[in-house]
C-alpha cells in the first residue's frame, strides 16, 4: 500500500506538472525574448479557460477542440495587448513594466468578475469521469489527456524555436537584439509575434485548465504565482528550466498533499514558500540566468 | 522637496487642519465613515511611498496590513488589550516582521523583491487558513465596535495617525535620509561607494512603512469589527497600497494623499454601481499612469498646470 500511495502521488504530480509547464511556457517565452515578466500572463490563461467554458456550455464545443480556438483568440488579443501597452514601454525600467503588466492583470481579473461573477465554473465532459488503471496507479482520463497535450505544446514550441524561421529569429533576438537588428531581423515584428505566440500558448493552457480545475476570475493570479515559482526554480527565461521547475512544483505539491495532514490545503502554499526560500538563498533563481 | 518655508503654504496647512478637526460636526455618519476609510487609505498610500523611495516596489503590503490587523484582533481576544494599544502592537509586530523579511529579502532587487512580497502575503493567507485553532481560519475574527461604535472618536484617532504619518514623511524629506533613500533608489552601486549602506536604508524604510501599515491594519480590524484572511492578506489591499501613491505622484508628500482622494472617489462610485470587480479602476489607472502620466497627478500639476499660471502672471 505504501508503494501504491507513493506511485499514485508521483503520477498525480507528474500530470499536474504537465499543466504547469503549459501555463509557464508563454511566460518563459516573453521573459526570454523581451526580458519582461508578464504579470498578466495568468489572466490570459484565465481568459482561455473562460472561452473554453463558454464554448462548451453554450455551443457544446468539446474542450479539446477549444484548445486551438482559445489559442487563436488569445493570439489576437495578445497582439492587441502588445501593440497598445507593451510596445510603448519596451525600453522602460523593469519596474514600470511590472506595474503595467500588473495593471493589465488587475484589469482583466476585475473585468472577469464584472462579466462572469465570482462563481467557480467547471467543464464536465462525457469522458471526465473515466480513468485509466495502470497496475496500482489510477489516472484520470482528462488529466492524462491534459498532460499529453501539454507535452505536445512544449514540443511544438521547441520545434518552432529551433526549426521555424520566426522562432529562430526569436532566439536570436533573445541573445542580442542589436546584433539581430544588424543582420536584418525585424526586432519589433519578432517581439510582436513572440508576445502573440506566448498568449496563444496561454490560451491553449487555459483550455486545459478549464477541464481539470475550477475556472474563476482569480484562477489566473493563482497560476501566475505558480508560474513565477517555476521560473524561479528553473532559472528565468529558458524552456528546459521551466520544465524542470514545473516537475519540482507538481511533485512537491502532490507529495505534500498525500503525506502531510490536511495536505491539500497546505499544498496551495508550497509555491509561495518555495519562491521565498529560493530567492532568499539565491537571489537570481536556482539555476542561474542570463539576465539580471 | 521644497524645504524653504512659505507663509502661504503654512496658512493652507493650518486651514486644512482646522477643517479636518471641524469636519465631523458638518457631516452625517456616512460621510464620516467615508472620511475614516479615506484617511486609512492615505496612511497606506503614504507608507507605501516611504518604501518606494528606496526603489523597492512592494506588491505585498497586505502581509503587513494583515499582521497588524490580526495582532490587534488576537490580542483583544486573548487578553482584552485596549484597542488603541492593540493597534500600536499591530504596528510594532509588523515592524519586527518587516525587519526580518527585509533583512532576508532586500538584497533582492526590482522584480524579485516584488514577487517575494506577493508570495509572502499569499503564504500568510494560506498559513492563516490552515491554522484555524489559533487564527480563526477562514471564519475570521471579530471584535466589538471601536469606542463602542463612536465614529467621531475613531475619526479623530485615524486623523491623528495620518498627521503623525505625514509628519514622519515630512521629516524624512527634510533630513539626510531623503538623500540616502534617493541615492539607493537611483543607483545602489554608487550609493554604496558613497558610504551609504543600501541594505540598511532599505530595511529602515521597510520598517517605517511597516509600522504605519500595521497600525492601519490594527485600526481596520477594530473599526470594521470583523476580519478574514482572504481580505486582509488579499491582493486587493496590496494593489490599493501601490496604485494610490503611483497615481498621485511618487516621492512627494501631497502625491499619495491626492492620489488616494481621487482613486477612492472613483472606487466608491464603482462600488455602488457594480457589485463585483470595482477594483477594475485600479487596473486601468495603473495602465494609464505608466503609459501616459509617468509622474502621476503631481507631475501633471507641476509640468502642465503650474506653467499656465506663470505665463498668465507675466
Amino acid at each position: 500500500m505504501e508503494w501504491a500511495d507513493f506511485l499514485q502521488s508521483f503520477a498525480n504530480g507528474l500530470l499536474i506538472a504537465g499543466l504547469y509547464a503549459a501555463v509557464t511556457l508563454g511566460l518563459t517565452l516573453v521573459l526570454g525574448v523581451m526580458g519582461i515578466v508578464n504579470f498578466a500572463h495568468g489572466e490570459i490563461v484565465m481568459l482561455g479557460a473562460y472561452n473554453t467554458f463558454w464554448l462548451y456550455t453554450l455551443l457544446g464545443i468539446d474542450p479539446l477542440l477549444s484548445i486551438a480556438l482559445s489559442g487563436l483568440l488569445l493570439f489576437f488579443i495578445g497582439l492587441f495587448i502588445y501593440r497598445f501597452t507593451i510596445r510603448p514601454i519596451l525600453n522602460d525600467p523593469p519596474l514600470n513594466q511590472l506595474l503595467l503588466t500588473l495593471g493589465i492583470s488587475i484589469f482583466l481579473q476585475n473585468l472577469a468578475m464584472i462579466l462572469w461573477k465570482t462563481d467557480s465554473r467547471s467543464v464536465i465532459t462525457s469522458y471526465s469521469g473515466m480513468s485509466l488503471s495502470l497496475g496500482v496507479v489510477n489516472v484520470g482520463m482528462t488529466r492524462l489527456l491534459t498532460f499529453l497535450i501539454a507535452v505536445g505544446l512544449t514540443l511544438f514550441l521547441l520545434f518552432f524555436l529551433y526549426k521555424a524561421r520566426p522562432g529562430r529569429a526569436m532566439r536570436a533576438v533573445s541573445e542580442n537584439n542589436t546584433a539581430s537588428w544588424l543582420i536584418g531581423i525585424n526586432v519589433q515584428k519578432t517581439y510582436l509575434l513572440a508576445f502573440g505566440v506566448a498568449c496563444a500558448l496561454a490560451g491553449a493552457a487555459g483550455a486545459l485548465v478549464s477541464t481539470i480545475m475550477y475556472t474563476y476570475p482569480m484562477v489566473g493570479f493563482k497560476l501566475s504565482l505558480k508560474a513565477f515559482c517555476i521560473l524561479v526554480l528553473g532559472g528565468l527565461g529558458n524552456i528546459p528550466g521551466a520544465l524542470f521547475g514545473s516537475l519540482i512544483l507538481g511533485l512537491t505539491e502532490s507529495f505534500v498533499g498525500t503525506y502531510v495532514p490536511e495536505g491539500s490545503g497546505w499544498a496551495e502554499g508550497i509555491s509561495f514558500i518555495l519562491i521565498m526560500i529560493i530567492l532568499i538563498i539565491k537571489p537570481t533563481g536556482l539555476v542561474g540566468t542570463r539576465r539580471e | 522637496m521644497n524645504r524653504s518655508f512659505s507663509w502661504k503654504k503654512a496658512l493652507f496647512i493650518v486651514l486644512l487642519l482646522l477643517f479636518a478637526l471641524w469636519f465631523p460636526r458638518l457631516v452625517d455618519a456616512y460621510f464620516l465613515h467615508l472620511a475614516v476609510t479615506f484617511f486609512l487609505a492615505m496612511i497606506l498610500a503614504s507608507s507605501w511611498d516611504i518604501l518606494a523611495r528606496t526603489g523597492q516596489v512592494s506588491v505585498g503590503q497586505a502581509a503587513l496590513f494583515g499582521i497588524g490587523a490580526y495582532t490587534a484582533a488576537l490580542l483583544f481576544k486573548w487578553v482584552h488589550l485596549s484597542p488603541v494599544l492593540g493597534m500600536l502592537a499591530g504596528g510594532v509586530v509588523s515592524v519586527v516582521v518587516a525587519a526580518l523579511l527585509g533583512y532576508l529579502t532586500l538584497r533582492l532587487r526590482g522584480i524579485y523583491f516584488s514577487i517575494t512580497t506577493i508570495a509572502f502575503a499569499e503564504a500568510l493567507s494560506v498559513i492563516w487558513l490552515m491554522t484555524p485553532a489559533v487564527t480563526g481560519g477562514a471564519m475570521g475574527l471579530s471584535t466589538p465596535p471601536l469606542f463602542g461604535g463612536d465614529r467621531q472618536q475613531a475619526y479623530y484617532l485615524i486623523l491623528g495617525i495620518l498627521i503623525f504619518c505625514i509628519g514622519v514623511v515630512w521629516m524624512i524629506e527634510a533630513s539626510r535620509l531623503n538623500f540616502a533613500f534617493t541615492a539607493v533608489r537611483e543607483n545602489e552601486e554608487v550609493a554604496n561607494v558613497m558610504g551609504i549602506n543600501p541594505t540598511r536604508y532599505k530595511v529602515l524604510a521597510f520598517m517605517i512603512s511597516a509600522f504605519f501599515t500595521g497600525f492601519a491594519g490594527g485600526f481596520y480590524s477594530h473599526y470594521n469589527t470583523y476580519i478574514i484572511p482572504y481580505e486582509v492578506f488579499g491582493l486587493g489591499i496590496s494593489i490599493a497600497c501601490l496604485v494610490m501613491p503611483i497615481f498621485g505622484g511618487l516621492y512627494t508628500i501631497a502625491g499619495p494623499l491626492i492620489g488616494t482622494m481621487i482613486v477612492k472617489v472613483i472606487e466608491e462610485y464603482l462600488r455602488v454601481t457594480v457589485s463585483y470587480g470595482h477594483q477594475i479602476a485600479y487596473g486601468l489607472i495603473l495602465i494609464l499612469v505608466v503609459l501616459f502620466m509617468p509622474d502621476g497627478v503631481m507631475g501633471i500639476w507641476r509640468n502642465k498646470v503650474l506653467p499656465l499660471f506663470r505665463t498668465v502672471s507675466r
